[in-house]
């Protein structure tokens, strides 16, 4: 039987998912992997790992934007092939339409699913009052400050009611204060409608308050280096003893792989040691 | 301060620089004017202007002959945005097509409008092709350019973005994303383009026409009316002025923060 609160999707499987970019110059950067993971329906995964790991690339290659140089993705039982409006994005930089006003942002994914008209703005209506801003459905993108502007991209992700959710940082560019605030909107809009959310930040404390599971990176070519499980109700307090455990955990061994990555950055590979 | 009389304040304060520039030209001319006391057939006193300008309003000419630039500007303009901007919409999203007609349009490019009017005359003779022609390509570049440019700007995380959200094909991501993301900076090629135009067509005025404000000033030199050439020129500026302020306008309402 299936637990009706998790019944929105599958599970996500990462199977053996490696990712090496070619540059222009013909070099190959191994930028991922190989990394094999399972996400469950309605989980809250968040990735934390050092800069430069792999982690945009990853979330970049759930959502379907490329393909992975090996292994695979399966969402729903099926490959992953490309975008699609069952793994839905919120973006570092908001990424909104400046073009259209902030409920028809919200509208733009419905519209791809062809809901008729008034369908279509009451659903959104709804998941603008689901992040406080039904107020300001008609207003344009310019007049919105940046926690409003997520707090759109959040009701615009989650309206197309996707079974996943991808987040690339998306409180990194806010303050303190307002990213409080939307952690815990978003906390509790997950919790009504019970998504997978993949969400990835440099922000220990953030994971620690948001997830079900932790995933630390190495340094690049980013694998899983541990993972822990956290299961304490929330909301919670970060500075709770048992959660002050896992985070140092996390501090000691991200102080190993961010040693790792400046040795990376400082050592002359041989090729440059000869250009000298 | 009620929301209104704020805005007016604001108009008062973009519009007045532009006042004192006016004053200033005027009070400088009449101060060379009365030091150097000119042939009128020279340099008219700002007050003979005045009166040539009254004249010419007075007797239809100068609306007829207005009219007849816009009219040619404005069918150019469309004529040439109505290629310009479909073919800058796809050489901006394919890199292969841009490859292939980049050369010609570089090659092209730096041949001055004014320079086609001598082959303009050879093709279509004097007639309104001709003038329509000339402006046509003056305006052609930059609208060209600018859409390009426009569609190779647009940020790629919009396109993502698009693509998340169910633009899953090409055309689908192009029509929703890629055009109305560019739309701006296509503006602003309408705006360069109509600037370039507006100088292209008294200039094909000035060789080939029987009327039009270039044909105005051209004709008030002929018969060294001098007061005649400066109300075209004052004319030709202030309507070239008023379209470049009305795009900005555009501009602006379009110009979304990027
Ligand atoms: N298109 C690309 N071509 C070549 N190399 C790339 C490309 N995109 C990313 N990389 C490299 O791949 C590695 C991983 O990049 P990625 O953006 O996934 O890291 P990240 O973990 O998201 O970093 P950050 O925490 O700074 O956002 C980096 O070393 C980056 O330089
Ligand atoms: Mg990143």
């Amino acid at each position: 039987m299936t637990d009706p609160a998790h019944s929105s999707g599958k599970p996500l499987k990462i199977v053996g998912v490696a990712k090496t970019y070619q540059t222009r110059s013909g070099a190959t950067v191994p930028a991922l992997g190989p990394i094999s993971a399972d996400v469950a329906a309605g989980e809250f995964l968040t990735i934390v790992g050092p800069s430069g790991c792999g982690k945009t690339t990853l979330l970049h290659l759930l959502a379907g934007f490329m393909s992975p140089s090996d292994g695979k993705i399966i969402a729903n039982g099926i490959p992953i092939s490309g975008p699609s409006l069952d793994r839905s994005m919120v973006f570092q930089s908001y990424a909104l339409f400046p073009w259209l006003s902030v409920v028809q942002n919200v509208e733009f994914g419905l519209r791809s699913k062809r809901l008729p008209r008034l369908r279509r703005r009451q659903i959104a209506l709804d998941y603008l009052r689901l992040v406080g801003l039904q107020d300001f459905a008609e207003r344009s993108i310019d007049e919105l400050s940046g926690g409003m502007k997520q707090r759109v991209a959040i009701a615009r992700a989650f309206a197309v009611e996707p079974s996943i959710l991808l987040m690339d940082e998306p409180f990194g560019a806010l303050d303190a204060l307002t990213r409080r605030t939307l952690q815990h909107e978003l906390l509790r809009i997950w919790q009504e409608r019970q998504r997978m959310v993949v969400f990835i930040t440099h922000s220990v404390t953030e994971a620690l308050f948001l997830a079900d599971r932790i995933i630390l990176m190495s340094a690049r070519p980013g694998r899983i280096k541990a993972e822990w499980r956290v299961s304490i109700p929330r909301p919670r307090d970060v500075t709770s003893s048992e959660l002050v455990v896992i985070e140092r955990q996390i501090y000691a061994l991200l102080d190993e792989e961010l040693a790792q990555t400046f040795v990376q950055d400082t050592t002359p590979t041989p090729a440059e040691g000869r250009q000298r | 301060m009620s929301k209104a009389a704020a805005s007016q304040l604001g108009r008062a304060r973009a519009v007045l620089p532009f006042i004192i520039a006016a004053v200033v030209i005027v009070v400088v001319w009449q101060i060379v004017v009365t030091l150097t006391q000119p042939d009128p057939s020279v340099l008219p006193p700002p007050i003979a202007v005045l009166k040539s300008f009254g004249r010419l309003l007075g007797n239809g000419q100068l609306i007829v002959d207005a009219a007849y630039s816009l009219a040619r500007v404005f069918s150019a303009w469309l004529l040439s945005a109505a290629i310009a901007i479909p073919l800058g919409l796809l050489m901006g999203s394919s890199e292969s097509l841009d490859r292939l007609i980049n050369p010609f349009v570089e090659l092209f490019r730096p041949i001055s409008p004014l320079a086609w009017i001598p082959m303009a005359i050879l093709w279509f003779g004097i007639g309104e092709i001709g003038k329509v022609f000339v402006v046509a390509i003056g305006v052609f570049f930059p609208v060209l350019l600018n859409t390009i440019e426009g569609v190779k700007n647009v940020d790629p995380t919009l396109l993502n973005a698009g693509r998340v959200f169910g633009c899953n094909t090409r055309v689908a991501l192009f029509r929703r994303v890629v055009v109305p993301a560019s739309l701006p900076a296509v503006v602003v090629g309408l705006r360069i383009g109509f600037g370039t135009g507006w100088a292209a067509i008294i200039a094909a005025e000035l060789v080939a026409a029987q009327n039009g404000l270039g044909f105005l000033i051209a004709n008030g030199m002929d018969i060294l009316r001098a007061d005649d050439v400066v109300v075209g020129m004052i004319v030709i500026g202030l309507l070239g002025f008023l379209f470049d302020v009305f795009f900005r306008y555009l501009q602006r309402r379009l110009g979304h923060a990027r």
